[in-house]
């Protein structure tokens, strides 16, 4: 067995005795019928409990929305005149398919035309209306960078942190760092009709503990596995779990409290409250028709990302620590290299649901404590190789990203690219900075959450990162 | 190799002596192998300097720079450490910081003044820019000479170099005498020596022996990861005899079941998966026959140093081997090939990042180092360099490897054969010659049925040109069109002496230089020795102003395919004809445009020469004057096959081609009519052709079946392993990255083990001397990172508790003699596997009950003196194939080949990448022979922390979880089994109370007591009571759940 450690203060735990003070807590009590109460010496130790964070944090979960296939930066938060204005014009580009050297490409203006939004007078494009009404709210970053311009490599990169190797998701981090508020539902969910580029590398665990993995929920009737009872009749499961709870506490008494045995005997207390609790995460019954409205979603639908959002919100609500969107899989999405009118559609299927998020966590004074963060795996250049040439290639160069809520400064744009939206002028944020950014918010500081691998202390930020302060509304640590 | 050396104080830097000379600390490596740094501080330097530097310099760097900058913290912004002369001297991502003498030139005094080029220092938010006076001394420090005392010792990556001699995993170990203990009767066998003497040095007691039932439970799912059977528990509890215990130990390790569960530990390690693992996750038919021959290794009990020699080196093993053996060494090499993949075509942009995984997991799984660490720069804590890394690397460079299939190149590639070269050859040859006969056939059933249409000359009347639309370009098969052509009347030739008279040509415009039009033939047209094929056409440039005349020239290839084997290219600008003899183009004609050309070339694919004539086609009254070209050099890779003729605009020249018009296409084994024959004459089809044009309809059919499965089933079986490529020294890659190339480095093995080089680097890769190097009783490390993991396989932990980490990292072993010891009995007794399970597994100390003394269980909660035995639960595969295998579903037969999509529809991208939906490759075999997909993880067993296929995995992290409850309380597979298992219970026997005994017999390996008895009765007669109605079957079904969830089952006492 390896030894873990506690993931904020790198305090060496013996599994073998948080186990064990679970098994001293509960053997005595596991007669008496207090199993569904936690105890607080098991509290402590378990993986999932939830821990202080290094420094107050302005947020306690995240809500990341993630649109698969590069989002072109320039036609939708990147309000560039100049593009409009040079359109056609030729220019020398730097790289292009990945490949350095110097390229005349033809810039290309947006399809889509801009407006200012919010007491922010913020630029949005018309991809994005209902969006451009929770700008307020909004802190728009657009000096996005990113190591790869490859789809799975970005969005492993943006997920991981490593454009390269198998390394445990941000979600994974989070659970492993703050632990969840919830021991009835995972600590890491990921809403995704399909898997991304990268597949389920991109919530994976990797080397963190099995419990910290994104469980993923597919949008449809049953989203969940396993938590429908099979047995031909409820209280027969009541009986099963009652007889397995007298086994498993006898076996335990003439064990001396071993906490392995004493933690399964607990997990199937909390799998049944799971059993009974998530599929509430699902009921939209209780939802009025003005805030299935405001989601844009039809009473009774099962998918869409109107659904996807509503459901964000109900894990939120339930202190589920991590909650992730992914719009579109790996294919049919935003990749938009023959035609940028594909846009238009994708754009239309978040844009509602993503505002009514907005405005759902803030009229319900959950936006102060909730950090939404919206990214694609990179953006798409402005230029190519044709002047009247109708798609935009992979650029990661700059793009743009969102974060609002959770301390973020709303109303703000940070980072600012050329006047056609190539390289990055100013306020540059790179994929590690996002994710520094990200654990700030939590109270967490992205050099102090560590695991021990393979003989190295590993980070989510790698070797780099830097907490983006000028958009936080207090300086953290 | 410690040197020491004077420093003086105001010369050129000495390191710079260093090296193949020249300025090498500039360089981001050190060409100087295995040293990175090798200076102690010697004779004291001028006592003035050194008390400017303690004084003004050292202050300044602590305070405003080493917060950052310093190997001692760890925090090496930009690379740059500033708390060693080394760290300044090497320099970070920018180069040196500091070049004595010359502060001006200095990186570091250039940061502090924010001059251009490098990033203004310290940065803003870390406090105030220096002051003047301490840039000042910053200059003056450096101006004379950077004299700096903080000189680190000699160093091999992260360790000085005494250290890393004297580190405990890297001297050979040697057996001690195991210790006398005072009390026998703990001591069965030498390893409780060891044990029971760390434990009563810490006044710990053992446990007493484990009753039968639970050892045999225990060995059971421990060798076998099943359960034991009533009968065979009756016959260990009836077995009086003194060996009882050992012949259940050799009765278990002589099971097939025993490979199935300690080869899936190897391929843990091995990061085994079924699929390829880059973006588009290829499915891998073959990976499947390295499992089982890992499984087939185990069980045979093959010795571990001959196991790891095939794994690595085993293609070139089997070169020496019997014929037999040759396709089990060449699959052993799987275990090279099986990581994750990030390549989308054989030997891509990314394949350094295959060799990365490769070096990471070699280095983990057989040598307990962490050697990938030393990819991007020296490893941090090892002693471990960037060039160990890249010697290493060479290797692997020089080696070929089996290309799975990507996102670019859809098809598997570079599969090396499973028998011998002159075998394969033959094999290859054989089914060349089958498939020849096949052609033969199928040319000649396509001359029929040419001949029964009345198209048998020149390949066909005008190759179908007629059956072209007007108007478009020609798009009915068998043409192809891309580009501004279009068939029109006026382009149809006039020439008559090949094709009968036409109503239509094709006009092919300038289009895009890859654009024009391509002609597939029916047949393949085969060069027979002596007998050349004739190709013709006629074409003629459409004349334009001179001021719009296109500059290119248009091509006219033949040959085989798209471009896939080149008979001949011709070319013509508006111009001028000419055609490619050898590495150039010859020009044979000027062209007059708009006349109308007839080009008759013959090749001989025997001789690689061409010969023939273009005609210009004359004036009314007047004869033709062919202008005669030969000896035209022909592409020595022609394979003898025309099939295909394309005019498109990669001719001679490039920019934009001409515009032409193209007709009368032709091409036969027969010699054609010369310009001035006669008018060919379209022949009547014969009466029934149509009753025969059915007939060869059909045989055409069949013989193309015929030809597709012999051409779809390879000659031999291939494996996804790895062969000999060019042997080949490869450079450093600054940062990893293989863009940055540093110095070349020779194949080597590690410095800190030997740094041993190649025999002969020009005699291959270096894979055979790496696995003697691996497997020499001198290597240190090989020995005791497997016991280690066999401990650890046996126990749960390993005595080193960090099994894929012997480096300053990892933990320390917990009983150092008894490793050593173990190491050494392994090596004496020739790397038997199976030996050392039995030394362990009579062990006094494997045999211990899982209840410890009170006192050692508080004194050591973390059992890691093993006062007791570790009880563990069942891990993933373990818990499924106990499931299935108590409730009598469990399917023992040999695993088919995982039903993969056939390899002619893969066409797998990122975005669509394969998706193998489990239920799809769901069995109910054992869990070792699930599909295991790299990118979507088996569901089972990702829920139960079953290893991650994308790295090595050492220990198995097991978390106890509700989802993993939900799943033993809601599951299909649980209740299934649980129905089944219900049935099973019912029909061994008609009372309850002998139906109880049983159901826990088989699920716990023992009877149930009072209480539990007591419980289960309750169960039954409250079911019957709350729910009435309930058949007994349900009842039983219900209760069967409850017994192969409940933790005695789930555990392993």
């Amino acid at each position: 067995m390896t030894q873990h450690r506690d993931p904020l203060t790198a305090a060496a735990i013996s599994r073998r005795a948080w186990l064990d003070s679970i098994g001293r807590g509960l053997a005595s009590t596991a007669l008496l019928g207090l199993l569904a109460e936690s105890s607080s010496a098991a509290a402590a130790l378990d993986p999932l409990a939830p821990h202080p964070p290094h420094f107050p944090a302005t947020a306690d979960r995240v809500i990341f929305l993630y649109s698969t296939g590069g989002v072109s930066h320039v036609d939708t938060f990147d309000f560039k005149p100049q593009l409009f204005a040079d359109h056609g014009k030729s220019i020398t580009a730097s790289r292009w398919l990945n490949k350095p050297g110097a390229f005349e490409r033809f810039l290309i203006k947006p399809r889509w035309g801009f407006k200012p939004y919010g007491r922010s007078g913020t630029r949005v494009s018309d991809l994005f209306p209902a969006i451009g009404g929770v700008i307020d709210d909004l802190c728009i970053l657009n000096a996005m960078h990113c190591d790869s311009d490859g789809h799975d490599k970005g969005t492993l990169a943006a997920h991981t942190g490593s454009a390269q190797f198998a390394r445990p998701s941000h979600g994974a981090w989070v659970s492993y760092g703050l632990g969840t508020e919830n021991e009835n539902l995972p600590s890491f969910v990921v809403v995704a009709p399909a898997a991304p580029y990268a597949g389920a590398q991109t919530w994976g665990s990797d080397f963190l503990p099995g419990c910290h993995q994104g469980t993923h929920v597919c949008p449809s009737a049953e989203p969940l596995p396993n938590l429908k009872s099979l047995a031909s009749q409820p209280a027969i499961q009541r009986l099963e779990l009652d007889l397995l709870a007298r086994i498993n506490s006898a076996h335990l008494h003439k064990r001396d409290g071993d906490g392995a045995l004493a933690a399964r005997l607990r997990s199937f207390q909390t799998a049944f409250g799971m059993q009974r609790e998530a599929p509430e995460v699902f009921d939209f019954s209780g939802e009025t028709e003005e805030t299935l409205r405001l989601y844009g979603l039809e009473r009774g639908a099962t998918q869409g990302f109107g659904w996807q959002c509503l459901v964000a919100r109900r894990l939120a609500e339930r202190g589920v620590r991590f909650v992730e969107l992914i719009d579109v899989g790996s294919s049919n999405n935003w990749d938009s290299h023959g035609n940028m009118a594909d846009h238009e559609k994708l754009a239309r299927a978040i844009d509602q649901p993503i505002a009514g998020l907005i405005t759902d966590l803030k009229r319900r004074g959950m936006l102060e404590r909730t950090l939404v963060v919206w990214t694609s795996e990179f953006g798409r250049t402005s230029f190519h190789q044709t002047a009247d040439h109708p798609g935009r290639e992979h650029h990661n160069l700059v793009f743009s990203s969102w974060m609002a809520g959770g301390g973020i400064k709303g109303g703000l744009v940070h980072g600012k690219s050329d006047e056609h939206g190539i390289l990055p002028v100013d306020g540059a944020v790179h994929t590690h900075d996002l994710h520094a950014t990200m654990l700030a918010a939590l109270g967490v500081d992205h050099e102090r959450l560590t695991f021990r691998h393979a003989g190295r202390d590993y980070r989510l930020t790698d070797v780099a990162g830097r907490v983006v302060r000028e958009i936080l509304r207090t300086t953290p640590g | 190799m410690h040197r020491k050396r004077c420093q003086p104080p105001f010369a050129e830097p000495t390191l710079a002596s260093q090296g193949s000379g020249g300025k090498w600390w500039l360089a981001p490596f050190s060409p100087v192998v295995g040293l990175a740094i090798l200076f102690v501080a010697a004779d004291p330097s001028p006592a003035a300097d050194d008390d400017f530097f303690e004084s003004r310099i050292r202050p300044l760097l602590v305070a405003r720079c080493q917060s950052c900058h310093s190997t001692a913290t760890g925090k090496t912004s930009g690379g740059l450490a500033l708390d060693s002369q080394q760290g300044w001297a090497s320099g970070g991502d920018s180069g040196a910081a500091i070049v004595p003498g010359d502060s001006e030139g200095s990186l570091l005094l250039r940061a502090v003044k924010h001059g251009d080029g490098v990033s203004a220092m310290p940065p803003e938010d870390s406090g105030p820019p220096l002051t003047p006076s301490e840039i000042d001394d910053l200059a003056t420090w450096i101006s004379s000479g950077a004299v700096d005392p903080r000189v680190l010792e000699a160093r091999i990556g992260g360790m000085a170099r005494e250290a890393a001699e004297s580190w405990w995993s890297f001297s050979p170990p040697s057996a001690a005498m195991p210790p006398d203990v005072s009390e026998p009767s703990l001591v069965n066998n030498d390893i409780d020596r060891f044990i029971v003497a760390a434990l009563q040095t810490r006044g710990l007691p053992s446990a007493a022996l484990a009753d039968r039932r639970t050892l045999l439970r225990r060995a059971t799912l421990d060798l076998t990861g099943l359960p034991p059977t009533p009968a065979e528990i009756r016959d260990f509890l009836e077995d009086t005899a003194a060996d009882a215990w050992e012949r259940v130990v050799d009765r278990l390790l002589a099971s097939p079941a025993y490979g199935e569960r300690w080869g899936r530990h190897w391929l843990d390690v091995a990061r085994y998966a079924d699929t390829a693992g880059d973006g588009a996750d290829y499915p891998v038919r073959e990976a499947g026959s390295y499992r089982d021959w890992v499984i087939r290794a185990f069980n045979a009990d093959m010795p571990y140093d001959a196991f790891l020699a095939r794994q690595i080196a085993g293609d070139i093993l089997a070169r020496e081997a019997q014929p037999s053996d040759y396709a089990d060494l060449v699959t052993a090499t799987g275990f090279l090939a099986v990581g994750k993949r990030y390549g989308y075509a054989p030997n891509s942009d990314f394949q350094h990042l295959d060799f990365a995984d490769c070096i990471d997991s070699l280095g983990r799984s057989v040598l307990g180092l962490s050697l990938g660490c030393a990819r991007c720069h020296d490893h941090k804590y090892d002693p471990v360099t960037a060039s160990d890394y890249y010697a290493l690397y060479g290797i692997l460079q020089s080696t070929t490897w089996a290309f799975p299939g990507g996102e670019e190149q859809k098809r598997p590639a570079n599969f090396p054969g499973l028998v011998p070269p002159e075998e394969a050859a033959r094999l290859d040859r054989e089914k060349a010659e089958a498939l020849a006969i096949l052609d033969r056939e199928l040319t000649e059933r396509a001359r029929e049925k040419m001949a029964l249409e009345g198209r048998s000359f020149a390949g066909g009347v005008d190759l179908d040109l007629e059956a072209q639309e007007i108007g478009t370009g020609p798009n009915a098969k068998p043409w192809l069109s891309a580009g501004p052509n279009a068939v029109l009347g006026e382009a149809q030739s006039p020439w008559q002496h090949v094709h009968p008279a036409g109503t239509r040509g094709v006009r092919v415009g300038t289009g895009q230089p890859n654009e024009g039009v391509r002609h597939t033939f029916d047949d393949r047209l085969t060069a027979i020795a002596g007998a050349p094929l004739h190709v013709c056409f006629d074409f003629r440039t459409i004349p334009s102003a001179a001021a719009d005349q296109p500059t290119g020239a248009c091509r006219f290839y033949i040959g085989r395919g798209v471009i896939e084997s080149t008979a001949i290219d011709l070319s013509a600008t508006q111009r001028e004809f000419a055609l490619r003899d050898g590495d150039g183009w010859r020009v044979v004609t000027p062209l007059e445009p708009g006349r109308w050309y007839h080009v008759s070339v013959t090749l001989d694919h025997a001789a690689k020469t061409g010969s023939g004539s273009i005609t210009p086609f004359p004036e009314a009254g007047q004869s033709p004057e062919p202008i005669s070209f030969a000896d035209v050099k022909l592409p020595a890779s022609w394979d003898g096959v025309i099939d295909t003729f394309i005019c498109d605009g990669l001719g001679a020249l490039g920019g934009p081609a001409t515009i032409r018009d193209i007709d009368n296409v032709g091409r036969q084994a027969a010699p054609l009519p010369l310009p001035g024959a006669p008018p060919a004459v379209k022949p009547l089809p014969p009466a029934d052709a149509s009753e025969r044009l059915a007939l060869v309809g059909k045989e055409v059919e069949a013989l193309a079946a015929r030809r597709k499965a012999i051409a779809d089933s390879p000659a031999y079986p291939v494996a996804y392993g790895v062969s000999e490529g060019t042997p080949t020294d490869a450079r450093i890659q600054g940062r990893g990255e293989p863009d940055k190339p540093g110095a070349e480095v020779q194949r080597r093995f590690l410095e800190i083990l030997g740094g041993d080089r190649l025999a002969d680097p020009a005699a291959g890769s270096g894979r055979r001397d790496l696995a003697a190097w691996l497997t020499r009783r001198e290597n240190p490390l090989t020995a005791r990172v497997m016991v280690n993991r066999i401990w650890q396989w046996h126990f749960g932990r390993g005595l080193v508790a960090t099994t894929s980490d012997f480096g300053v990292r990892g933990e320390a072993p917990s009983h150092p003699e008894l490793l050593d010891w173990l190491a050494v009995h392994f090596m004496d007794s020739g790397w038997k596997v199976k030996d050392l399970h039995r030394l362990i597994m009579h062990s006094h100390t494997y045999r211990q009950s899982a209840e410890g003394a009170t006192a050692a269980v508080a004194a050591d909660p973390d059992n890691l003196w093993l006062a007791r035995w570790p009880r563990r639960a069942l891990d993933a595969e373990t818990l499924r194939d106990t499931i299935l295998s108590t409730s009598g579903l469990l399917d023992r037969s040999s695993p088919p080949p995982h039903p993969f999509p056939a390899v002619d529809t893969w066409a797998f991208t990122i975005h669509q990448p394969f998706h193998g939906p489990h239920d799809h490759y769901e069995s109910d075999r054992r869990s070792v022979y699930l599909m295991m997909q790299r990118n979507r993880r088996h569901p089972f067993l990702a829920l139960f922390d079953g290893a991650d296929p994308n790295q090595s995995v050492a220990v198995r992290d097991a978390t106890i979880t509700p989802t993993q409850s939900l799943f033993l309380m809601n599951s299909p597979l649980v209740h299934r089994a649980g129905t089944a298992f219900a049935e099973r219970i019912l029909a061994a026997a008609s009372d309850r109370d002998s139906r109880l005994r049983t159901a826990a017999t088989l699920a716990w390996g023992r009877e149930p007591d009072a209480d539990e008895l007591a419980g289960m009765d309750d169960f039954l007669a409250r079911v019957m009571s709350e729910t009435p109605g309930t058949p007994e079957r349900d009842a039983w079904g219900a209760l069967a759940r409850v017994i192969l969830t409940a933790n005695p089952f789930l555990f392993v006492d």
